[in-house]
């Protein structure tokens, strides 16, 4: 027997061997193994086998193979070359590759070349056409589920997650309106388009009183101030807001199209306008969120609305 | 002289170097040149920013904080359209960070306001429950470094050609200029003036005194800064 040969057998019986010991006692070889195992066992097998047999035919074709055929006629420097058939095999491969590079560079580069903002501009699109389709009717619990989370992200970091304003660092939306913004809304005007566009209030000098025919004094100031923010209940206050806020917002402080915003509620179209416009007032500014889409407005809007409900 | 390459293999391996180069160059650099141009809308910053964008660094809030928004859904719906290369045209050295631990601030000036920066750099828990960020109390005593913001600005004016006094088109049609003052002095006058904007908006009584007594507290430039990250 050929030295060679017996070498593949010496080492396919180690590495069987050593196979055994390595993964045997895991179950493989024996009967408990699940067929997972005894799959991977047997491809080890094969691995080791078809190896050895591959590395002992070309080692041995190395060994004894001499080149045969028929020489062509021309020599350089005496070194010739047979004259041989190309493989098949190699043939279709190589016009498999001219059709290929036809494809590459007429469609598969220009066309369908990958770019990072590409898949990102899929991945928006395939996202936006699902939330369409899942949100397309959402009936009112679902809307101010999903201004419920859209709240936590977007706004919580200023309004807190209870929508208090922590301390006074933003409004707090559990209530339309307070004591020192009215205050400091009377006493310095506003122009926070609440209504979607430009439409100023007037500051303290131009806020007459019907009832007394004279401007507006620190007193009422301070009782109009306390009834609005308490929920216009009560009769301190009402008298003034009667005779000065009335005109403009509506005798129940529910404002008026294109005249003034509603300061008795929430409701979503204030609320979308502050999220256009952002707002600035006695505690600071609020930037606008242009961001959020339309169907997150809404949901913001009617979220925060349920919260003085 | 091809023959005589042949015969030279250092030489020979020069010239492969320089040919491959020189195609590198002129495939590469002008795609490059075109991305890296200021995207419309791009300013260079005001010397209160630049001071407050050495106050970011001073502080390294950029080993907590990135300013690299990726084209990812998750993070354009959360911090805005993502980020192009041009919008970094005027940051040296640029902050995209390699780490977030706090969230991204490229554009947190569209989403932050003055009021909300102070608060948060009082006590940032008192506004973000949770957070680990601490604290940033001596921002409002220690004076920001116009000066050298100032220097920084010339530098890259005169070395760079940073567009300074020069019309600059905005993203709406309009047109926008950034003023570089003609000496030290005026530039400490003009960031006065821009300082006391910010301190108009804040609450902290001795940060709106020093402002009144000629002095830019760290905080207001670094609010100066944060806001114009759009």
């Amino acid at each position: 027997m050929n030295k060679t040969v017996l070498a593949a057998i010496i080492v396919v019986i180690a590495m069987l061997g050593f196979t055994y010991v390595a993964v045997g006692g895991a179950g493989g070889m024996g009967g408990e193994g699940d067929w997972v195992n005894k799959l991977a066992v047997l491809g080890a097998v094969v691995l080791v086998i078809v190896t050895a047999f591959v590395v002992t035919k070309y080692v041995r074709q190395m060994q004894f193979d001499r080149a045969s055929g028929k020489l062509a006629d021309e020599n350089w420097d005496g070194i010739g070359e047979y004259k041989n058939e190309l493989p098949f095999g190699w043939a279709i491969i190589f016009l498999g590759l001219v059709i290929w590079a036809i494809w590459y560079f007429l469609v598969g580069y220009p066309v369908n070349a990958y770019s990072q903002i590409g898949e990102y501009n899929e991945e928006v699109a395939a996202h936006d056409a699902k939330f369409e389709a899942q949100y397309a009717n959402m009936d009112d619990a679902t809307l101010k589920e999903m201004g419920g989370s859209i709240f936590i992200v977007q706004c919580a970091p200023c309004h807190g997650l209870q929508a208090d304003g922590m301390d006074g660092k933003a409004a707090n939306l559990n209530h339309r309106i307070a004591e020192a913004s009215v205050k400091h809304v009377i006493q310095n005007g506003s122009n926070n388009q609440l209504l979607g566009m430009e439409m100023p209030m007037p500051d303290r000098n131009g806020l007459m009183n019907a009832n007394t025919g004279a401007l507006i004094t620190d007193a009422e100031i301070d009782s109009v101030a306390k009834y609005v923010a308490g929920g216009m209940k009560g009769t301190a206050g009402a008298d003034v807001f009667a005779g000065v806020c009335a005109a403009c917002h509506g005798p129940d402080g529910k404002g008026m199209d294109m005249v003034a915003p509603n300061i008795a509620e929430f409701n979503p179209t204030l609320i979308a306008n502050v999220l256009k416009h952002g707002k600035k007032g006695v505690i600071g500014q609020m930037p606008a969120f242009n961001n959020l889409t339309d169907v997150q407005v809404k949901a913001l809007g009617a979220y925060v609305t349920g919260l003085s409900k | 002289m091809f023959h005589w390459l042949e015969k030279h293999p250092f030489f020979f391996a020069v010239a492969v170097f320089v040919t491959i180069a020189f195609a590198g160059l002129i495939e590469i650099l002008p795609n490059f040149a075109e991305a890296s141009r200021p995207v419309i809308g791009t300013k260079p910053y005001s010397t209160l920013e630049l001071a407050g964008r050495h106050v970011y660094i001073k502080n390294s809030c950029n080993a907590c904080h990135s300013q690299l928004v990726r084209p990812f859904k998750s993070e354009t719906d959360r911090y805005g359209h993502y980020s192009l290369s041009g919008e970094y045209a005027y940051d040296r050295p640029f902050l995209w960070g390699s780490k977030r631990t706090g969230p991204d601030l490229m554009r947190v000036g569209n989403y932050r306001t003055t009021d909300w920066h102070e608060n948060h750099m009082k006590d940032p828990a008192a506004v973000v429950p949770g957070s680990i960020m601490p604290a940033y109390g001596w921002l409002f005593k220690n004076s920001a470094d116009i000066d050298t913001a100032y220097a920084e600005q010339v530098t890259v004016n005169k070395v760079f050609a940073v567009p300074y006094n020069a019309e600059i088109p905005m993203a709406d049609g309009s047109k926008s200029t950034v003023k570089l003052a003609a000496t030290l002095d005026e530039a400490h006058a003009d960031a006065l003036e821009e300082a006391k904007v910010i301190a108009a908006d804040m609450k902290d009584q001795d940060v709106k005194d020093a402002v009144a007594a000629g002095n830019i507290p760290e905080i207001v430039a670094l609010i100066a800064y944060l806001n114009s990250l759009k």
